[in-house]
């Protein structure tokens, strides 16, 4: 008896629940999973006619982050740009090879330099060589659409 | 009176513990905040970037007479830029086969006047480009390059399609563009 008469204040959990929920939902298609790829520290040069690239076929393009200094960053680890690009080239042919379109010549699929904006040419230029020896044609060339404000 | 009370509590109804759930709930929220990351605002200039060739100009065949305009030309022949850097990196001058275009950084004048230039040779049917070749100095900027870059990609190849064909090679201190045949 003395049970039933002590009030418990049960606070109705279930519009929380549905504002937690669209909050859940509004993040999940936002996140971007590509974003552990890039180094966002880097200046790119500020192009209006760059467009978001237009991706045809299954194979993921290589991502390349060159900052001022010239130093090439891949996922956030500092690489060596030969052996790097060598072993990428390597590892497409296989996949190419596993889906049934061995590289014969150019590769289908493109590298994506995003390169600060004060980084010399030269600099840039060696790592656009190393990619051409391994059989890379196709490069973006990144660069910000607008100037961020910040 | 037994009765209905019985059967008030047999019809009460199922009150689902939401806290749990709501726990779980927060747990992913927290996980969503905190590795959230906007999307930067990037866009890409996508081209085909073949090696460089060496300087050898290429005769341009006349088309045979098959309905071609007259004297229109079908030879296929690279277009050659240069880019001069100043002290701070930024462009000094742009050389369009030889003969200079532009002098000083590359401002919105500048940019003009090289799109009008490529315009005008890309507009003429005696000569189809259909590459670009551009020797830069090796101090160049990637940014101010990159301004080079965008006025050549928005050229049309004798085939209607945007310029995409562009190859790059450094210029020595003394201009001369490595790895190409004199």
């Amino acid at each position: 008896m003395s049970e039933m008469n002590s009030e418990r204040a049960e606070p109705n959990l279930t519009p929380l629940l549905d504002l937690v929920f669209q909050l859940i939902t509004f993040f999940m298609l936002v996140i971007n999973f590509k974003g552990a790829a890039m180094d966002m520290s880097l200046k790119l040069p500020i192009l209006g006619s760059a467009r978001p690239l237009d991706r045809q076929g299954k194979l993921e393009p290589m991502l390349l982050n060159i900052d001022a200094e010239g130093e090439v960053h891949s996922f956030g680890q500092l690489v060596e740009i030969e052996p790097f690009v060598t072993k990428e080239a390597r590892l497409l042919k296989q996949q190419l090879a596993v889906l049934g379109t061995p590289a014969t010549g150019d590769f289908p699929v493109g590298v994506i330099i995003r390169a600060d904006r004060a980084v010399p040419f030269h600099l840039l230029n060696h790592v656009i060589e190393v990619c051409q020896k391994n059989g890379y044609r196709q490069f973006s060339l990144s660069a910000m659409t607008r100037q961020e404000t910040r | 009176m037994r009765r209905s009370k019985r059967r008030r509590r047999s019809q009460g109804s199922v009150e689902m513990n939401l806290a749990a759930m709501l726990d779980m709930a927060f747990q992913l929220l927290s996980f969503f905040i905190l590795t959230f990351r906007p999307a930067p605002i990037e866009g890409q200039l996508s081209l085909n970037l073949p090696p460089p060739v060496p300087i050898v100009k290429q005769d341009a065949q006349p088309k045979e007479n098959n309905g071609g305009e007259a004297g229109e030309l079908v030879g296929l022949d690279t277009l050659h830029l240069q880019v001069m850097a100043n002290d701070r990196g930024g462009v000094k001058q742009v050389i369009l086969e030889a003969n200079p275009v532009v002098q000083g950084e590359m401002n919105d004048q500048n940019i003009q006047r090289l799109d009008r230039e490529l315009r005008r040779i890309f507009g003429t049917k005696m000569i189809a480009f259909d590459r670009i070749q551009i020797a830069v100095e090796r101090r160049v900027r990637y940014g101010e390059l990159m301004k080079v870059i965008d006025v050549c990609t928005r050229q049309k190849t004798p085939d209607g399609q945007q310029m995409r064909k562009i190859s790059f090679t450094e210029l020595g201190a003394g201009g001369a563009a490595a790895g190409q045949a004199p």
